[in-house]
């Protein structure tokens, strides 16, 4: 093919002090296509995209748009050349209407300052067209009629059930994603950039949002889709281009590969989907907990008369759809939400309402959901961070003093062992620094030097590249085999029938069902996630993961 | 034409910004300041002559600087503790007012001998300014009280305890003037040139009270707790990420009650050291101030007690050269305040400059929207 792709991006170079993230990335992408952007956390896709977008100036390199050159100084220079990006983390003001938020940045005045005369016309022509007025309407005042117009014709001429005068903060996440798209669409953009858009969505929600997607490419719209979600990858994108390190790996055809393949390919290496599992006999009961009723942040019962007993040396798996009182049940026998009834005990000693300090001496580690705002404190060293539990044990110091030094030399071996990337110095960097799944195998290596009696790790592998999934679940397996009782919470149920040796189902905080991995039923597991034998079978297909290699 | 600000979100802030706002912020601080000198018809490059060369340059402007800074640095640690806790002590001045009443009422009303009473007068000083700084916190930990309020309301009950008692109760000395009696010698702290060794051989320490060696052991104690022990690595965290902190089985109760509790008794500890060191009795109408300027002092300083220090000397000198340059040029008073806010406006300034790359672009387009639906990331 001769023929000039849409977009092409040549030779891009950029570097960070420390990293080069992007070491000469050659990227095209074609009219109406949805590629895939796939890599590891760190793996450079960001930083590529936040170049396309006028976020971040490469060192080298050059950009073209329908065989134009582009500069790209800004997002205002990226947005008229026409390309749109969606961030993971929305940028919308939540007081604000819907066509408010689309409109911020490139409003119109208010009907009658409108140039175009039979808008309002009460003003005379005179004062209107004065440029001095023109710009004084353009800044203070605001009509809204024209754009909600126009913003509802873009919905529906998408298929996006959205009413623009609805405030943004009564919309769900799905919803406010779809906000952000008409944003990008009503600056009339020919590229969008979808920054791992399912993150943060339902399933459900996510299959609407690939039928969007089509509807857009349909009308000539490019999409570029950053993901480390495989399953996404073979879902809806077209073509593929994968980053590893940085470097471009190269760029496939979704059609041509298989899902192993992909996985090589974005880690550099063979990826295990299935996990051996040693046999081990589970040992004495770690963890009891006896009709423990716990209430959310809210003060509305999340868990009622929940029983749980975990062994040492076996992995609970706890399934559900979220929002069913994991996050409570977690937290309950963390030791970080006290019960309003039962009780707790942990190796035979009763801890029901104890602190989370004795939680802690008592051998319980955790891995919260959370891991920014619970698991680690970003602005502080990965030092900081990986001693966050540890620091009063007696090899960090004598008394009231604290060695500074054996503090600096057990990040370095946590940093070492769990092979957390990006550190180069464990003073100088901080947790935030960190990638989502470096971060993650940091705060799991500091919950595991531990030693501990009970793990409980709730979402371990979400929002993790595959690279990262597999070292976490490894090292939970491992954790079973060394003999310490594992619960594990997770809404991938591929997950939770790999890695448990019983699986628990809670819906509405409940344990309503009991099974083993060897005789778990997909079908039955997704049926009482959704609320028990009298719903539909088609309740299953929400379930994350259901779809899988059942 | 048009002038278009571009800002590109930084992803480190590199070290010369970092470690340069501080000097950078003072500079800009009294590059502004020189503005209104000219306006006053008086030269900025004079005037900041007398503030700063003469002040240390004489033996009489090092002396006062260092007499000054007793107050302004223990104060300032007692706003830097709660700081690093993520809590903000706008109160003080109050805990300085408070320990210097209890620590006038034992010196004007128990009779020692000055090895017993100085220490005695040093210790109720820090019961009551711990106590003063103790309700904000309690009142913070359990009930989530903020605490920028409550010790801010606690420093004026402080003001009018302190008219109170002088006009009252502890009013003393002859005359009816409202004030406490003169101190005596027994609880006046010494000159320095006795306690040094080899102080006598010092010009400098023949004038400067003993306080200062308080105020050096504060920053020592306040130097090792912050780096050297498990409660500081506590404080650091809780500063940092309370709800990790939670998790990570730190009370947030304990390190909020420590660093208020000790901030309070420091700055109790200036207050006392200020009366008992250099007024020689406590009026009414004392009204230093020193708590509040100790608030840009731990902000300057935020990032180590030895900073805190150097940012205390600074306020000092200004302080001195300030009424040095009200007698020699007539200029108000007012001026060092001026300064005192242009410290703390350019340091907030500061902080955007360590997040944004600024840019300046003339003549692009006529179009005055800057980034909209995108503004950099929101993380940095």
């Amino acid at each position: 093919m001769t023929r000039e792709p849409f977009l092409r991006m040549e030779n891009i170079v950029k570097a960070f002090p420390g990293v080069v993230a992007n070491d000469h990335i050659d990227l095209t992408v074609e009219r109406g296509e949805i590629h895939g952007l796939l890599g590891e956390n760190g793996a450079g896709k960001s930083t590529l995209m936040k170049i396309l977008y006028g976020l971040y100036s490469q060192d080298d390199g050059e950009i073209s748009l329908s065989g134009t050159r582009l500069r790209l100084d800004s997002p205002q220079d990226a947005i008229d050349a026409g390309i749109g990006m969606v961030h993971q983390h929305f940028m919308l003001i939540p007081r604000l209407t819907v066509a408010e938020n689309v409109v911020l940045g490139e409003r119109e005045p208010a009907t009658p300052f409108r140039p175009d005369a039979d808008a309002g016309g009460w003003l005379p022509d005179a004062v209107r067209s004065n440029s001095l007025v023109q710009s004084l309407a353009g800044r203070f005042s605001l009509g809204l009629d024209v754009p909600e117009r126009r913003i509802q014709e873009l919905a529906d001429r998408y298929g996006f059930d959205i009413d623009v005068s609805a405030k943004v903060w009564e919309l769900g996440v799905g919803q406010q994603q779809r906000v952000e798209i008409l944003k990008a669409l009503y600056r009339d953009v020919d590229l969008l950039i979808l920054d791992e858009p399912t993150a943060v969505l339902t399933p459900t929600e996510a299959d609407l949002l690939f039928d969007s997607l089509e509807r857009l490419t349909d009308e000539g719209v490019s999409i570029i889709f950053i993901t480390h979600k495989l399953e996404e990858v073979e879902a809806v994108v077209d073509r593929v281009t994968v980053l590893r390190d940085g470097e471009n790996v190269g760029t496939v055809s979704t059609s041509d590969v298989s899902r192993a393949d992909l996985a090589e390919m974005m880690v550099g290496r063979e990826v295990l989907f299935t996990v051996d599992r040693e046999r081990v006999a589970p040992g004495e009961p770690v963890l009891r907990a006896r009709n423990v009723s716990a209430t959310d942040d809210r003060g509305i019962e999340a868990l009622s008369n929940v029983d749980l007993t975990v062994r040492r040396g076996e992995v609970v798996g706890i399934a559900g759809v979220s929002g069913n009182g994991q996050k409570e049940l977690a937290e309950v026998i963390a030791g970080l939400r006290t019960v309003s009834a039962g009780e707790l005990t942990v190796d035979g000693r009763d801890l029901t309402n104890a602190s989370p300090r004795t939680f802690i001496d008592n051998g319980v580690s955790f891995v919260p959901e959370d891991r920014n705002r619970y698991g680690s404190a970003g602005d502080l060293s990965v030092m900081h961070n990986a001693a966050m539990k540890d620091f009063r044990e007696d090899r960090f110091g004598s008394g009231v003093t604290l060695d500074y030094g054996e503090l600096r030399a057990h990040a370095e071996a946590l940093v070492e062992a769990f092979d957390v990337r990006g550190v180069h110095d464990v003073t100088d960097a901080t947790a935030g620094d960190l990638s989502g799944g470096n971060l993650q195998k940091l705060i799991l290596a500091r919950e595991i030097s531990r030693d501990p009696d009970l793990l409980v790790a709730n979402q371990p592998t979400r929002g993790v590249d595959v690279g990262a999934i597999e070292s976490i679940r490894e090292a939970i397996l491992d954790q079973r085999t060394e003999g310490t009782g594992v619960v594990l919470l997770s809404e991938d149920l591929d997950e939770i029938i790999d890695l448990s040796d019983r699986i628990l189902v809670v819906y509405e905080g409940e344990v309503v069902y009991e099974t083993t991995p060897e005789d778990a039923d997909r079908e039955r597991i997704g049926l009482e996630m959704t609320g028990g034998g009298d719903a539909t079978a088609t309740a299953g297909a929400q379930v994350r993961g259901l779809g899988g290699s059942s | 034409m048009n002038v278009e600000l571009q800002l590109d979100p930084r992803r480190t802030v590199p070290a010369w910004l970092a470690y340069g706002t501080p000097v950078l912020t003072v500079l800009a601080a009294l590059a502004v300041g020189g503005v209104a000198l000219v306006a006053l018809n008086v030269d900025p490059v004079d005037a900041y002559g007398v503030m700063f060369v003469e002040t240390l340059t004489s033996q009489f402007g090092l002396t006062e600087v260092l007499v000054r800074a007793v107050p302004l640095i223990l104060a300032g640690l007692a706003v830097y503790l709660p700081l690093k806790a993520g809590l903000f002590n706008i109160g003080a001045e109050g805990q300085l007012l408070l320990g210097a009443l209890a620590g006038t009422w034992v010196a004007v009303n128990v009779s020692l001998p000055a090895v017993a009473l100085l220490p005695l007068m040093f210790l109720a000083a820090c019961v009551a300014g711990a106590f003063w700084a103790g309700i904000p916190a309690w009142l913070r930990a359990k009930w989530d009280v903020n605490e920028i309020i409550t010790s801010l309301l606690l420093t004026f009950v402080a003001q009018e305890l302190q008219s109170y008692l002088l006009r009252g109760p502890m009013q003393g000395g002859t005359g009816n003037f409202p004030q406490s009696a003169r101190f005596s010698d027994a609880a006046t702290l010494p000159p320095l040139a006795g306690l040094v060794p080899g102080g006598e051989s010092i010009p400098l320490f023949a004038d400067v009270h003993a306080g200062l060696l308080v105020a050096v052991a504060a920053v020592v104690a306040t130097y090792v707790v912050m780096t050297k022990t498990r409660l500081g690595f506590e404080v650091t965290f809780v500063g940092s990420n309370d709800e990790a902190a939670r998790q990570a089985g730190m009370s947030r109760h304990t390190v909020y009650l420590f660093v208020f509790l000790l901030g309070g008794a420091f700055a109790a500890l200036g207050g006392i050291a200020e009366i008992a060191g250099s007024q020689g009795r406590f009026r009414a109408a004392f009204a230093p101030g020193y708590g509040f300027t100790a608030i840009p002092i731990a902000l300057l300083g935020r990032n180590s007690a030895v900073k805190v220090t150097l940012a205390g000397l600074f306020f000092a000198v200004l302080f001195v050269g300030g009424s040095s340059v009200e007698v020699a040029f007539g200029v108000p008073a007012a001026l060092v305040e001026i300064i005192q806010a242009l410290v703390i406006l350019f340091l907030i300034t500061s902080e955007f400059f360590k997040r944004y790359r600024v840019g300046i672009a003339f003549d692009r387009r006529g179009n005055d929207a800057p980034a909209d639906a995108t503004g950099g990331d929101a993380r940095w």
